[in-house]
């Protein structure tokens, strides 16, 4: 292949890395591959061919074909020759082919506002209301230091104590009920036939999962900060955990929350937080879990902790029919609310009310202390 | 012949099976084999993902192997087994002195078990391997197959490693039950694959039940077009809407507005899969839908 257009081609795999996508070695090299078993000069069966290649996952799927696009169709030539950034071998300058001539297109921001860095593109897709405020948080607290070591310390116990729940599947075992009839035979050939030694099934245990919905509504404003401490601490201990924060409408935080660079973590979830602090609608943003999220997070061993003063200023009864199928598809549903800290609090506000005949254990979780009794009964009711 | 006609060729080769495919999949499917790399295919349920495996292996002439992928699946039920039993009674003749039996014997070939990994890895016409639903297997498994699609061998302990006598076009799907790792996605080719366009559904609906009128299965195509776009819970996909149109077509009927709205309302089981979304679609909910199909 010529060396002018490979180098363009490697531009084009520079350009994708540029906008995130994960691209390997191996894959540059089959792009230049597949552009020879297609042919150069057919467009639709390249695009067809590195799309394939280079995604990887949906979301990178559906931006594919715009920064194919931008790279490779005319108009975008001449102001990809002027813009000489990244990637590509050195060129030698050829008068004749201006063609060839850009090594590798501008990093593109895809024009939804979905900026590099958030993978989920929640906080641009919900509905804007009337109630939710414009004021983002200031999360510089969210790491510091002192206040996280006594989280983590509590956290990292709780973790380690998490009991690993018992499922149907069966896996071998020192010691057990059941004689594993299969290895013990093949354990027994090596005696001539001879059992010599027994080997035992148990059933296999494994961590549950844990999913968070975090009210941060302005309500709850005190304590939505110790929460996504907590939240931050849990994700570094426990490998399947999912965290969402809720008020008007419902945002995925995990992948910013658990960004291992704390100032990165922090600018993430400024962007995503848009609205922070505004009204509640817990019931809409439960349907808006269930509907979206809850087919795929919530299994048989999902233990949801959802924090919240459940003062709901949404539709009447919804929350409580959202979180009854919640409570359907998960173990248990915990709900930690604060205010139940409070000397002769009831829980009267109608979305509590509402709530109440679905949730497994209801505990105030204000402050260190009550967390860890809250999160030892979770581990005793799982 | 150039690339775009072998696209076109594949293509119209695999909607003579019965599968409409689009030339972005056919042309992902040559390359696949070109490249010798696994595909991997997302998209929600009741889009045919599946369906993809089966066709290529009905196009290429070739065995459909096929792992169902679950929680819990190990490498006994995906790789091999040594046959034990067979094995004690080799060792029983042996030891009455009718044959002599030494190690090699007792762990060749004869006393494996081979299961579909393997199975496809010793076969002498690469065939198509489906690995169904590999989000539902654990990450463990998910690490040894990357291992195994990238170098295709195995070693197995007693006998050595064995290299795959032809590399399998190897196709995996996933419902995105559980996010994949970033080196399986890396490993193989994408393809996403989303609700059928009206024409692509069309052409399905109508491939598959000839006997259906053609004003039918256009209403019906539109109709299950307009349930996706509403807000349900479980959208129906192509299968569902195959169940529906075969349902009507018991009916007798030559068009959807011809049909007692009781026709419509019973049959629709067969495409709203859950309590909500049948409690969500009342009579005039359907009959709006009725009027937009037209």
């Amino acid at each position: 292949m010529e060396s002018a257009l490979a180098a363009r081609i490697t531009g084009f795999v520079a350009t994708m890395r540029a906008n995130g996508f994960a691209v390997g070695l191996d894959e540059a090299e089959d792009t230049l591959r597949a552009a020879e078993y297609t042919g150069v000069l057919a467009r639709e069966p390249l695009r067809w061919a590195w799309r394939g290649l280079l995604c990887g996952r949906a979301d990178e799927w559906h931006r594919f074909d715009e920064l194919f696009d931008s790279y490779w169709r005319p108009p975008n030539k001449t102001k990809l020759v002027e813009s000489r950034t990244g990637g590509g071998k050195q060129l030698a300058l050829d008068e004749s082919s201006a063609a060839a001539g850009g090594k590798a297109g501008p990093a593109i921001q895809s024009a939804d506002g979905d900026a590099a860095g958030i993978s989920e593109g929640d906080a641009s897709k919900g509905g804007a209301s009337a109630a939710s405020s414009l004021e983002t948080a200031d999360f510089r607290t969210l790491t510091d230091p002192e206040q996280t070591r006594a989280i983590e310390t509590l956290i990292r116990r709780f973790a380690r104590r998490l009991k690993h729940l018992k499922t149907r599947r069966e896996q071998a075992a020192k010691a057990g009920a059941r004689l594993d009839l299969r290895r013990t035979l093949r354990r027994g050939i090596a005696a001539g036939g001879v059992p010599a030694r027994l080997s035992y099934r148990a059933p296999r245990r494994i961590q549950p999962r844990l999913l968070l919905l975090l009210d941060v509504s302005r309500s709850m404003s005190l304590y939505s900060f110790f929460y996504l401490r907590v939240a931050r601490a849990l994700q570094a201990e426990l490998p399947d955990i999912h965290v969402f924060l809720f008020h008007t409408r419902l945002t995925h935080v995990s992948d910013a929350l658990s960004d291992p660079d704390p100032w990165r973590a922090q600018e993430r979830l400024q962007i995503l937080s848009a609205g922070w602090a505004g009204g509640t609608r817990i019931g809409e943003c439960l349907a808006d879990f269930n509907r979206r999220f809850a087919g795929r997070l919530v299994h048989a061993r999902t233990a949801v902790i959802l924090a919240s003063d459940g003062y709901d200023t949404g539709e009447s009864g919804l929350l409580g029919r959202e979180l009854a199928e919640l409570a359907g598809r998960a173990r248990r549903i915990v709900w930690l609310n604060p205010m139940k800290a409070v000397p002769g609090y009831a829980p009267l506000a109608r979305g509590m009310q509402e709530a109440l005949p679905s949730i497994d254990l209801f505990a105030a979780g204000h402050d260190l202390a009550s967390l860890g009794t809250a999160l030892t009964g979770l581990m005793d009711a799982l | 012949m150039d690339r775009m006609g072998a696209i076109i060729d594949l293509q119209s080769r695999l909607a003579g099976t019965g599968y409409v495919a689009d030339r972005g999949l056919a042309a992902t499917l040559l390359l696949m084999a070109d490249l010798g790399r696994p595909l991997l295919i997302e998209g929600d349920p009741g889009v045919g993902k599946t369906e993809i495996a089966k066709a290529l292996a009905r196009v290429r002439g070739t065995r459909l192997i096929r792992l169902q992928c679950y929680e819990g699946l190990d490498t006994y039920n995906a790789l091999y087994e040594w046959n034990y039993q067979r094995q004690l009674l080799a060792i029983k003749r042996a030891e009455s002195g009718a044959v002599v039996l030494d190690d090699d014997a007792l762990f060749s070939e004869t006393y494996l078990l081979k299961r579909p990994l393997l199975e496809a890895l010793t076969q002498a016409v690469p065939p198509v391997l489906l690995i169904d639903e590999i989000d539902r297997a654990d990450a463990a498994f998910e690490a040894f197959l990357l291992e195994l699609l990238s170098d295709y061998q195995v070693s197995i302990p007693e006998m050595g490693t064995v290299a795959a006598v032809s590399i399998p076009l190897v196709i995996l799907t996933s419902n995105g039950t559980r996010d994949l790792s970033d080196a399986l996605r890396r490993r193989c080719l994408y393809h996403f694959l989303d609700y059928p366009s009206f024409e692509k559904e069309l052409t399905i609906v109508t491939a598959r039940l000839p006997g259906l009128p053609a004003r039918l299965a256009a209403q019906i195509v539109e109709f299950a077009h307009g349930l996706r776009r509403l807000d349900l819970k479980k959208k129906p996909g192509i299968a569902e809407t195959l169940d529906w149109a075969s349902a009507l077509l018991g009916f007798g009927l030559a068009s959807l507005d011809a049909a007692e709205p009781e026709q419509i309302r019973d049959s629709l089981s067969a495409l709203l899969k859950t309590r909500e979304d049948v409690l969500a679609l009342d009579r005039t909910a359907i009959s709006r839908l009725v009027a937009m199909a037209g």
